[in-house]
């Protein structure tokens, strides 16, 4: 109602009287004028006469009017737009090919340019996002650079918010969280310091956040629930708040349920629930709670300047806390949205240039078309400009046409951008932040009405001048010039042989994405990843007599192969085995550790991946065993003295004749925080017993590393793996797993969702950044490319059509005269088969210059076999579009192209 | 009809202005007043005289409102608006002005240059 007042009162300071007002008034003038008239004598009939003939019409009042206060401009441009409007309805083959063309363009380009709005320039909810800081350690070394996530005590905390850049620390610690009570869940939950509320600044969509109010008395037992966990769990039930949910078996009040797009935190897992930091200290195995910052620097702070504060206070405290400074480390502070922009970003910027030339292509072809069409107007524009038009009338008439299309566009373009831009993250859903998700905006939609305003400008300019050119004495009597060559080819020669170039580089880049994929895909796993599933395990001891019984070594390993076994006896399971985080393509329970070989020792140099395992990870995985043996169950048990390597680690440390029997040493098997529990000799000598093939431990596109498996039992962790083959689909088997589990240890759930969570191995690769990342490459510039190639042919087989309707005169007489059949399809083709040559000619060359360019972009070779290919292609669908069209020529009947004359 | 005057360019915003400051007038009334002030040797071409109208309306010099005319017929009534006051009072000074200078330049005899 308001919007329609807004413009209802624009409108009147723009014409401030009505039509029927204005004609009113002059009537009145009329009439009195013309009773003055029948005064002097004049009979009625006649006074009236001479009345409208001395003062005008009353009908036409309103045009002198709207002339006098100087919107003759804008009636004009009125007309033009309804013209426009009138002139599409009536070649609907024409409008339609024009206004596909650019929505596809628009619709593709408004997609991306959302998705970069959402991920690169407003990725996250929280207030003053861009000041908000990870800290971590970066270790410098000889193997590059190890990064460690800082953790610090609340007092710490403190502390360090304390210094002149922050203004805000938030500290957070993410933790299993277990629903006990009536069904057994394990969700992901986050404890946050109790400033969180104000640090994030997001309303919540229901309740309140957590307050400083929630730390006092040891923390008051409340949780703050995430959107998706509330939909889940709650079916989205807006009176939940003030319920109970039972949580590690106490009773949570719930305070609040944050919106939708609070999705804390993407670095590590988003959590389910949120809890007040303080209740920390009641868990059993915490002494004392260490929190992950989060800090919100000042404004005008840079993360140098605060890293020159802040370095000293952290290095100072883990000089406290571990009696030394380790060697070459730093302080790092990075904006949160760094690593989006890091990974997103540049994939991003490929894919807009990619739908920008998608665009271009559109409006090239929109410009042909304009073109083409523009002949069949040359009557028109003729005699327009022969009553009086000024050229930039007509140049302006026509760009007003071009922008009726392009705004057409648009609009079918927009609509369409809100399914495009979900793409890719369907698609590749991790790549980006899990808070964003794509909305049509202001800035977005006044991005696209830009957009659709300079493709209009751009590809209606290059016709509109070209025809408003013309000579109208020559153009008048021009309707037979059929049979003399039509002058204006050379613009179109030139559009298409762009048109084709630029295709030719999508599809150029398509193919070498799709090739690095396939190439990705065919890459030896070392592995076999079909049919094996992974079920993360984990023990809270939140029970006091649980506690007990889990703590020790012994109990934990018992424990973990109990139900290993039971899983192991159900029917359609061939092969259970345990590991932590051991799950391909990317193995990786601790830190890469140094070690040591018998007599030769220098430990820096020697870097390997140690791989927690147990002997039966290698038969489950069908990782083939090239030397030697795997340890056996009590060795297993054990966990000491023993170790299998990989071949990569032989090869690069050992020469392969002598690798079974060596002694090696890995100093810092230990455990690293109070949860674990190693063996007895975790760090004494081991042997050397086998020699395993490699299996991808480090991601699908970086090499294998040099890896020692040792027993999962000797650094034991509260959670475990199993990787479970099974005879078909794994998932169909996880009902009667869940039984088995249960009647082994009843409470004990099996996590399905975070790090832990339930996932077949195939699926783990399809969750590789590198996978996800080319697979997005590969079907999007698929698409772009295929769209490309269609509106390319579009574009020339709609030429070929016109020219050759066009010109049915000069065929049929050429035809009559006895000309080849051959020769008039030469004709026909010829312009758009030598533009389009010319096109691929250079769209070669363009392509082998920037292959390079490409390579580096999307990190992988530029294939010159996949251009040829896509080149072939591409002069082959242009061939054909050229002759569908062409064939009409020769199929003109002499006798009536000359009876049409 | 005696001998008619054309007038130069712009000089038929400022005759309204001058008849509406005599008091609000209809615009039949306008063309009327400047004819009868002009003793009836103004010819006003009619399709621009309501154009000025609608112009001079536009820029807030008249205002223009409906009431009843003379005849009990329904008109609308344009009176002058501050700014339009100080308008022709502008335009006068400027019109006298140019016109003193004109004249003064054509008076000039031989033998005075």
């Amino acid at each position: 109602m308001s919007l329609l007042a807004a413009i209802r009162k624009v409108w009147h300071s723009i014409a401030p009287r009505t039509s029927s007002d204005v004609e009113e008034e002059f009537r009145s003038t009329l009439d009195a004028y013309q009773e003055d008239l029948m005064r002097q004598g004049l009979p009625e009939e006649e006074a009236r006469r001479k009345a409208r003939i001395n003062l005008g019409r009353p009908a036409a009042q309103n045009e002198t009017y709207r002339r006098a206060i100087g919107l003759r401009l804008f009636d004009e441009l009125g007309g033009d737009i309804r013209y426009g409007l009138r002139g599409l309805r009536r070649s609907p083959g024409f409008a339609a090919v024009a206004v596909l063309s650019l929505a596809l363009g628009i619709g593709a380009t408004t997609a991306m340019f959302s998705l970069i709005y959402a991920v690169l320039l407003h990725p996250f909810p929280y207030a003053d996002a861009d000041r908000i800081v990870n800290l971590f350690g970066l270790t410098e070394s000889a193997a590059g650079t190890s990064f460690t996530w800082a953790a610090f005590s609340k007092a710490e905390l403190d502390d360090l918010g304390r210094a002149s850049p922050v203004e805000a620390m938030l500290g957070f610690n993410p933790a299993q969280v277990e629903i006990t009570g009536a069904l057994p869940e394990e969700i992901a939950g986050t404890y946050l310091t109790e400033n969180a509320g104000t640090f994030f600044g997001v309303r919540p969509l229901l309740g309140r956040n957590i307050e400083p109010s929630d730390a006092e008395n040891g923390g008051h037992f409340v949780v703050v629930l995430n959107y998706r966990f509330w939909q889940r769990h709650f079916g989205g039930d807006p009176h939940v708040i003030g319920q109970t949910l039972e949580l590690n078996h106490a009773p949570y009040t719930i305070i609040g349920v944050m919106p939708r797009s609070f999705a804390f935190n993407d670095m590590t897992d988003v959590a389910d629930v949120y809890l007040p930091a303080t209740l920390m200290q009641h868990l059993p195995e915490v002494r004392v709670p260490q929190y992950l910052p989060w800090i919100k620097l000042r404004p005008h702070v840079t993360p140098a300047a605060a890293k020159a504060v802040l370095e000293p206070m952290v290095l100072e405290i883990e000089k406290r806390d571990l009696g030394k400074v380790p060697e070459g480390i730093h302080l790092g502070l990075q904006p949160i949205i760094w690593v989006f922009q890091e990974n997103t970003g540049t994939t991003l910027k490929l894919l807009l240039a990619g739908v920008v030339l998608l665009l271009i292509i559109g409006c090239a072809n929109c410009s042909i078309l304009l073109l083409a069409r523009g002949r069949t107007r040359q009557h028109e524009l003729a005699i327009r400009k022969a009553i009086g038009a000024s050229r930039w009338r007509i140049v302006r008439q026509l760009l007003v046409e071009a922008i009726v299309i392009s705004c057409t566009g648009a609009v079918l373009g927009v609509a369409a951008s809100y399914w495009l831009a979900k793409l890719p993250l369907v698609l590749s859903p991790e790549s980006f932040p899990a808070e964003s998700f794509i909305r049509i905006n202001a800035s977005i939609l006044a991005f696209s009405v830009g957009l659709a305003l300079v493709s209009g400008i751009l590809f209606g300019l290059v016709p509109a001048l070209r025809l408003s050119r013309r000579d109208s004495a020559q153009m008048l009597p021009g309707r037979q010039s059929g049979v003399v060559a039509a002058p204006g080819k050379r613009r179109w020669s030139v559009l298409i042989a762009a048109q084709v170039a630029l295709t030719l580089l999508l599809m150029a880049t398509a193919g070498t994405a799709i090739r690095s994929f396939l190439g990705l895909m065919r890459t030896p796993l070392g592995y076999d990843p079909t049919n094996v599933m992974r079920l993360g395990i984990i023990r809270h001891g939140s029970d006091h007599d649980e506690r007990g019984r889990i703590l020790s070594r012994e109990a934990r390993v018992a424990y973990f192969e109990q139900i290993r076994d039971k899983i192991a006896s159900l029917p359609g399971v061939s092969a259970v085995a345990v590991g932590v985080r051991a799950t391909p393509p990317y193995t990786q329970a601790l830190d890469d550790k140094s070690f040591e070989f018998d007599g030769t020792g220098n430990r820096e140099q020697t870097r390997a991946r140690v791989i927690l395992v147990d002997q039966r990870y290698f038969a489950a995985l069908r990782i083939p065993v090239l030397q030697g043996r795997v340890w056996n169950a009590n060795e297993n048990t054990g966990g000491d003295f023993i170790a299998v390597v990989n071949h990569v680690f032989v090869a690069r440390y050992l020469s392969s004749s002598d690798a079974t029997g060596r002694q090696l040493r890995i100093p810092g098997l230990t455990p690293q925080n109070p949860y674990q529990v190693a063996s007895a000799q975790s760090t004494a000598w081991r042997e050397i017993i086998g020699v395993v093939g490699d299996a991808r431990n480090d991601g699908l596109e970086r090499p294998v590393a040099p890896a020692i498996y040792v027993p999962y039992t000797t650094v034991i962790m509260p959670y475990a793996q199993f990787l479970v083959r099974t005879q078909n689909d794994p998932p169909t088997y996880l009902q009667s797993i869940r039984a088995a589990v249960a009647s082994a240890a009843s409470g004990q759930t099996l996590s399905n969702s975070g790090f832990n969570g339930t996932l077949t191995l195939n699926e783990a690769i399809e969750r590789d950044a590198q996978y996800r990342s080319q697979r997005l490459f590969s079907i999007l510039f698929g698409v772009f490319s295929a769209m490309a190639l269609a509106l390319a042919l579009v574009g020339i087989f709609s030429l070929v059509a016109y020219s050759v309707a066009q010109r049915t005169t000069e065929f049929g007489v050429r035809l009559a005269l006895g000309a080849p059949r051959k020769h008039v399809l030469w004709v026909a083709a010829r312009i758009a088969l030598v533009s389009a040559a010319v096109g691929i000619v250079i769209g070669l060359a363009v392509d082998s210059f920037l292959g390079a360019v490409l390579a580096r972009w999307m990190q992988n070779g530029f294939a010159a076999s996949g251009l040829f290919a896509a080149a072939a292609l591409l002069a082959l669908s242009a061939l054909l579009a050229c002759l569908l069209p062409a064939r009409h020529a020769i199929t003109v009947a002499p006798a009536e192209a000359l009876r049409n004359e | 009809m005696t001998k008619s005057v054309e007038l130069p360019q712009g000089t038929l915003e400022m005759l309204i202005l001058k008849a509406v400051s005599l008091g609000p007038l209809h615009g039949y009334g306008i063309l009327l007043r400047i004819q009868q002030i002009s003793g009836e040797r103004l010819e006003i071409l009619q399709g621009s005289f309501y154009s000025a109208i609608y112009r001079l309306e536009r820029r807030g010099w008249i205002k223009g409102a409906w009431g009843e005319s003379e005849n009990h017929r329904r008109a609308r009534f344009y009176s002058l608006t501050a700014a339009g006051t100080r308008q022709l009072k502008a335009e006068t000074a400027k019109w006298t002005d140019m016109a003193a200078v004109v004249a003064g330049i054509l008076d000039k005899k031989a033998g005075e240059i």
